[in-house]
């Protein structure tokens, strides 16, 4: 278990190495983040001596090097837009987008999952067609066309919720969420919804199939013939089986959205570190892409280790090894 | 028994929802873009200069059209060659109840070049040799060479108490801490793409200003800032898209500002003896740089229509230009015609030039710096292909072109130039004079374009401190340079604001700023 956890650790060390140097050739290659940024009316020296203050004459290996250096001493930088440090900025952003990143996940497992049991257990219902087709849109329709069509039906028409932004914050705990107020509430629950249509109409899917295919299996005959009733059968041994492939798909999506909701963070304004991060990108603001990257890749190297964990505790063939 | 509770809940929110909204002498805007920084000293940029006016006060302000009016100075005059004496106002008090004094002013100027960041605000303080306090209310700025524009780069210099400390930095600034101004508003609240709060100082020395409480709101997605005004969640927006103007028009809960801005956008075609993207005739490259001939650039001019581009390309939302600023604004040549339309005639000047069958070339654009600059580029290449010339546009992002742009690489280009400072210094002497690095000239000249003659009387206006006759000095090199085509101008941006119906009335200013000290409530 220990060798186990030692070789994740490494292999997420390597991503992370791997990834901060793509990120430096790519903006390198780009070009100067300077040229972006600066005002057109500004001289060839104010240039050059911008140019030289952010180090951006040195060759590439020695900026990459001063980076690094300064990560070591606990130093990600300071945002060139912001000019404030890249970690206090994403952390001012980033419980939003978790807030509404779990919101959005709850809602699809809790609707997903029932969903797609009942629609593999009775496959040929009219209920369970209903639930297929839904599922289709889900992952088909574009979010942002269903963002804008919650909003013109929620906000502008009915007025019932706003239509965007982050609402009241309160102290939950030890941090700040806008799911303690019902203003907060009112206005997490159409992005939620918004953002957790894909992933539900991917769990109803996955979910179904494994029912599907789950009911003609051995065990569940068996199970039958023993007397056992149907819901014992569908909640203590089915979805025990189906749970492997569904905490799979959900773990990666869990991480992507967290990374990447941007598309309905835009549309909604709402204040997460996705808009933050298009932002950096178009500025070629470097610190903070490269720190943000940073945190994704330990982000998404967590869940895998988690979903591993939660797989050995599931299914007891599974053992977690040293280094592979 | 789940309907209910289903009912119950939505219609709790909805309860929830509708309450906040009408409170007396609040205005919430939601702006496209917001402050970097409450450090009035961080950054050049126009969306940071628009929201910290509301806190802060600047040395020189300038009116709708841009054109220069009193600020914390009340009065200016050069008093030799290298020096500016300005004349403060009296009784003006900073937001913590001190006294505003020249040495503020002082500290303000010494402090940018410390504290400055990638947009680098000494620009504005390029010229500023040192700076005396003669006493409370007299300043003199002495300058490196003649600076006659001195005043308009004033605009923008900011003034901070002189307590602030130079240690101060962006932190302290954006806490609230030293967010300490003379303006009409006080400062709140911000954080980095979120709310600007403000709220009104009473002891401000301008007009009293009608809110109590202001909202800058950043939504930054012109779709949502749109809902967010249908739904009545802001009371104004600015930039909004033309489609959306269209529709506003039939729409009676909301009312639309229009004004034109200081965009224009441009064409630059490389006059250099060797085109960095070739020119070809029949798929083989051509001997020199057919842009060089003026015939050319003249036949380019010819075959834009540019009553088209405003009305069907940009949906009314624009105004034909026929040099690099608007009308009114400091140099605007009175001279110079409407640009004429004539497919005919720029097929003979092509012939002319040795081009009957015309040649291909390659024509970049922005396509995401300014509404409408992707579409117009393309809609240009169609307006050429009709005077016989094959034109391959291509509209890329600001992040890309930019620097590819910097370093030259493209034959043609478009984009867009704001003349921010209201005069033709700026404009003109960045993209048309001769590249000259070390009198800080032809900084964003990339076009390779050099004209003595223009450099000539641009320079002569340059070094003339009287206002009069250096207007008449940068009449006329607008007038050489545009007869010259150095760049190619095509049209003016135009900017719509829109409020809910009967609940404020603002005048649009030209910068396409929202000032909201300057709106009144209906």
């Amino acid at each position: 278990m220990f060798g186990y956890l030692v070789g994740r650790l490494s292999q997420a060390v390597v991503v992370v190495f791997v990834m901060s140097v793509i990120v430096f050739v790519g903006v390198y290659a780009i070009g100067n983040p300077i040229d972006v940024m600066i005002d057109p009316g500004a001289t060839a020296e104010i240039r050059e001596n911008l140019i030289r203050k952010y180090g951006l004459d040195q060759p590439l290996w020695r900026q990459y090097f001063t980076f690094v250096g300064n990560v070591f001493q606990g130093d990600l930088g300071n945002s060139m837009v912001y000019n404030i440090p890249v970690t206090s900025l994403v952390f001012s952003r980033l419980p939003a987008t978790i807030e509404l990143v779990m919101v959005s996940v709850t809602i699809a497992a809790v609707i997903g999952i029932p969903a797609g049991l009942y629609a593999g257990y009775r496959p040929n219902s009219l209920g369970a067609k209903l639930i297929m087709a839904l599922s289709v849109l889900g992952f088909s329709v574009p979010t942002f066309w269903i963002g804008m069509l919650l909003i013109m039906a929620f906000a502008v028409e009915l007025g019932w919720l706003p239509s965007g932004g982050r609402g009241e914050v309160a102290e939950f705990l030890w941090f700040k969420t806008s799911l303690a107020t019902t203003n907060g509430w009112s206005h997490v629950i159409m992005p939620a919804i918004n953002l957790s249509l894909f992933k539900m109409g991917l769990l109803i899917r996955l979910t179904r199939a494994g029912m599907v295919e789950a009911m003609g299996a051995e065990y569940v005959r068996f199970a039958r013939a023993q007397g056992l009733a149907d819901r014992q059968i569908v909640f203590s041994h089915i979805l025990r089986n189906i749970s492997i492939p569904v905490i799979t798909v959900f773990g990666l999506e869990l991480g992507s959205t967290l990374a990447f909701a941007v598309v309905t963070e835009t549309v909604f304004n709402w204040p997460g570190v996705g808009k933050l991060i298009i932002d950096s990108i178009l500025q070629l603001d470097r610190p903070v892409m490269v720190s943000y990257l940073v945190m994704v890749v330990i982000l998404f190297v967590a869940i895998n280790l988690i979903v591993d964990l939660i797989y050995a505790r599931l299914d007891p063939r599974v053992r977690l090894k040293g280094g592979s | 028994m789940l309907k209910s509770t289903l009912r119950s809940g939505i219609a709790a929110i909805a309860l929830f929802a509708a309450a906040p909204t009408a409170m007396a002498q609040e205005l919430m805007i939601g702006l496209r873009a917001g402050p970097d920084s409450i450090d009035p000293h961080w950054s050049t940029l126009g969306s940071q200069a628009e929201a910290l006016r509301h806190v802060f006060d600047t040395l020189v302000d300038v009116d709708e059209k841009l054109q220069l009016k009193p600020g914390l100075a009340v009065s200016w005059e050069p008093i030799d060659d290298t020096t500016w004496e300005f004349k403060m106002r009296e009784g003006v008090k900073f937001h913590d109840g001190t006294d505003f004094t020249a040495e503020d002013v002082k500290f303000s100027i010494e402090r940018i070049p410390q504290v400055t960041g990638p947009m680098p605000m000494t620009l504005y303080t390029k010229y500023v040799d040192s700076v005396e306090v003669v006493d409370d209310l007299t300043l003199r700025v002495s300058t490196k060479g003649m600076a006659p524009s001195l005043p308009n780069d004033f605009t923008r210099l900011f003034v901070v108490p002189s307590e602030t400390g130079m240690e101060a930095g962006n932190e302290e600034f954006n806490s609230g801490e030293k967010a300490i101004g003379t303006g009409p508003f006080t400062f709140v609240s911000w954080e980095p793409k979120g709310d600007l709060v403000v709220e009104k100082f009473d002891g401000y020395w301008g007009e009293e200003v009608a809110w109590d409480k202001v909202t800058r709101r950043e939504i930054p997605d012109d779709a949502a800032r749109v809902a967010a005004l249908k739904s009545g969640q802001v009371d104004l927006i600015n930039y909004v898209p033309a489609t959306d103007y269209l529709s506003m028009q039939n729409d009676d809960s909301v009312e639309t500002f229009v004004s034109d801005s200081v965009y224009i956008l441009n064409i630059a075609p490389v006059v250099k003896d060797e085109e960095p993207q070739p020119i070809k005739v029949d798929g083989k490259e051509v001997e020199g740089n057919p842009l060089q001939d003026l015939r050319v650039r003249k036949a380019l001019d010819l075959a834009i229509n540019r009553d088209v581009l405003v009305n069907v390309v940009l949906e009314g939302l624009g105004t034909p230009a026929n040099q690099l600023m608007p009308e009114g604004f400091f140099g605007y040549s009175d001279k110079l015609p409407k640009r004429e339309y004539n497919v005919e005639k720029a097929k003979e000047l092509l012939a002319e030039a040795g081009y009957p069958d015309g040649f291909e070339m390659d024509f970049t654009c922005t396509n995401n710096r300014v509404p409408g600059d992707a579409v117009v580029c393309e809609a240009l290449a169609q307006m050429w292909s009709r005077a016989g010339l094959k034109v391959n546009a291509q509209a890329l992002n600001g992040t890309v072109f930019f620097p590819a742009a910097q370093r030259e690489e493209y034959t043609m280009t478009m984009s867009a130039w704001g003349t921010l400072t209201g005069e033709a210094a700026y404009t003109y002497g960045a993209l048309v004079h001769t590249k000259d690095p070390e009198k800080g000239f032809g900084n964003f000249n990339r076009a390779g374009y050099s004209n003595p003659e223009f450099d000539k009387v641009f320079q002569e206006g340059a070094q003339t401190l009287d206002a009069e006759a250096r207007r008449e000095l940068y009449e006329e090199a607008s007038y050489i340079a545009m007869e010259d085509r150095a760049l190619i101008p095509t049209v003016i941006l135009q900017s719509v604001w829109a409020a809910q119906a009967d609940k404020l009335d603002f005048t649009p200013r030209i910068d396409q700023e929202t000032r909201a000290y300057a709106i009144t409530p209906e």
